[in-house]
């Protein structure tokens, strides 16, 4: 009997595909990754994206502007509020629609709330697919009175149709500022422990420091934004750069980190937290009694031709509406700049040259959202 | 701020007529602070000085206006990391007109192209590789056209 070549052997000069997803365990949602191998090394990568394309951009031009109010939460189910709040901004900027300070105030505070949330359910399926289970029942937690407050005030726990043209759909009451305050009380409490059960954990530090590195250069050349550029040292933050809404009247700083590795994003995100706990707990403080919508709201839009973009920072980056008028109140067009798309699309050049055990770390610490990347 | 900029984009080109200034965007109303527009020759020229001069791709889209003006119209939006710099770069396209790739310029362009061209039909001259990128493979209709109709009308 011939002796076997041993697999490596085999192996040796050869490369092979490797299909990972639409379907696997650790993958966000259904995204294919399209692996040419040598060995466990990767060599090439393609993203194979569209398998949750519902058409948000065609529906718009089927339906009038309130009609597609609630679609721009579905875009990116973990930013839901901030998607639907950021539509009706932009078609306020349109239409020069004035929005009482009560409402820019709630505004605020379920922006931020909601950025919370998903920060803390990415922390909990980071390390999820890390190998960690415990922390994602901590966070789920956390997160869970956050759906409860405001399930509270708009009736849904994801996919929020809170905004309307010119303010809010409900008031607040005292009841929803108390819980938000007492929730940011014991958010950070939990930060400590976050940080006991998991930032010092040695295999944890093992799968992050130093892997998935994204350059300042490739940031820019790939239209990186968010956590993800925040963490390669530039502090590129809407919120700061073009204030939208109220934020110009907020005490807060942009988390920043140098290494542009797994463990940069983790830690820029734990201290987004931190931040937008400051910029609520000024809200809750400063927040006016008054009207929370115009008084008297159109029923009919129609927008005279023209155009506008309008950017905000999602909890993943720049999420930016263009929206083309042409007069009636239908949308001519509606384009969705949307952060995962372009933060995903550098993965080609992120994952060259990496492991195929670091691939579902990166991905993770990247923080995708699939219906955003698709639309 | 942006003045230096096109004035040094207007100079590299050596060509007035390449890049033709619409306005200064009225920032307050459209939320770009400059728009011009470009011939689709220059477009790879232009998307160079923007990376050398610290810009990023923010977006790239397509406008269906063969109704009105028998064009489409791709729309560039460049933007800066260091303070807000929206320059919008208008390019018309004849129906059957190709424009030039800068995908290999801005990373980023790439899959935008690619979209643009499965939603509208525009071809992308040098592209690497042009195929669907959300739509199945074998999808031979460009949905985002204006005569495609409804969304109930997909087959």
């Amino acid at each position: 009997m011939k002796p076997r070549k041993d697999a490596a052997a085999l192996l040796d000069g050869e490369t092979y595909f490797l299909n990972m997803g639409p379907q696997h365990p650790s993958m966000h949602g259904v995204l294919r990754l399209l692996l040419r191998l040598s060995g466990e090394r990767i060599l090439e990568c393609e993203p194979v994206i569209g398998y949750a394309h519902r058409a948000h951009e065609k529906m718009a031009e089927n339906r009038n502007y309130q009609m597609f109010l609630p679609n721009t939460s579905r875009v990116d189910y973990l930013g839901g509020m901030i998607y639907n709040l950021a539509y009706c901004q932009a078609i306020e900027k349109m239409l020069e629609i004035e929005v009482p300070e009560r409402a820019e105030y709630i505004r605020v505070i379920v922006s931020e709330l909601n950025r919370i949330s998903s920060h803390l359910l990415w922390f909990g399926t980071f390390l999820l697919d890390l190998g960690g289970i415990t922390p994602f029942l901590y966070t789920f937690d956390d997160r869970e009175e956050i759906l409860n407050i405001l399930d509270r005030v708009t009736g849904s726990r994801l996919t929020y149709s809170y905004g309307r043209f010119g303010g809010v759909t409900q008031d607040v009451d005292q009841e929803f500022l108390s819980m938000s305050t007492a929730f940011i009380k014991r958010l950070r409490t939990h930060f400590s422990e976050y940080h006991k059960l998991v930032t010092g954990n040695v295999i944890f530090q093992g799968r992050c420091r130093g892997v998935g590195v994204i350059s300042p250069d490739m940031a820019r050349t790939y239209g990186v934004t968010g956590p993800c550029l925040r963490a390669s040292g530039i502090p590129y933050d809407i919120r700061k750069a073009e204030p939208y809404g109220i934020y110009d009247r907020f005490d807060f700083d942009v988390a920043t980190r140098n290494e542009g590795d797994n463990f940069a994003r983790y830690e820029v995100r734990l201290d987004e937290m931190e931040q937008s706990c400051r910029i609520i707990e000024q809200a809750i403080a400063n927040i006016p009694e008054g009207p929370i919508m115009p008084a008297k709201p159109k029923k009919r839009f129609k927008i005279p031709a023209g155009e506008c973009y309008f950017a905000v920072e999602s909890p993943r980056g720049l999420m930016g509406y263009y929206i083309v008028a042409d007069g009636s109140d239908i949308p001519s067009r509606i384009k969705l700049r949307t952060p995962s798309f372009s933060n995903l699309s550098s993965m080609v050049e992120v994952l060259a040259d990496t492991m195929v055990a670091d691939t579902i770390a990166i991905l993770g610490s990247i923080d995708l959202i699939l219906p955003e990347v698709d639309r | 701020m942006s003045r230096e900029d096109i004035t040094l984009l207007k100079e590299s080109l050596g060509k007035e007529e390449l890049l033709r200034t619409l306005d200064d965007g009225e920032y307050a109303k459209t939320g770009f602070n400059y728009r011009s527009q470009a011939t689709h020759d220059a477009i790879p020229a232009i998307a160079q000085i923007y990376l050398d001069r610290g810009y990023f791709l923010e977006m790239l889209t397509c406008l269906d206006r063969l109704a009105d003006d028998e064009i489409f119209r791709l729309v560039y939006a460049f933007n800066r990391f260091d303070r807000c710099e929206r320059h919008a770069l208008d390019i018309d396209l004849k129906p059957t007109q190709a424009v030039a790739t800068i995908s290999q310029i801005h990373r980023s362009a790439n899959w935008f192209e690619r979209e643009v061209c499965e939603m509208f039909g525009v071809h992308f001259d040098g592209h690497q590789n042009l195929k669907r990128l959300l739509l199945p493979e074998d999808t031979d209709f460009h949905p985002l056209l204006k005569d495609f109709g409804r969304i109930e009308d997909a087959p």
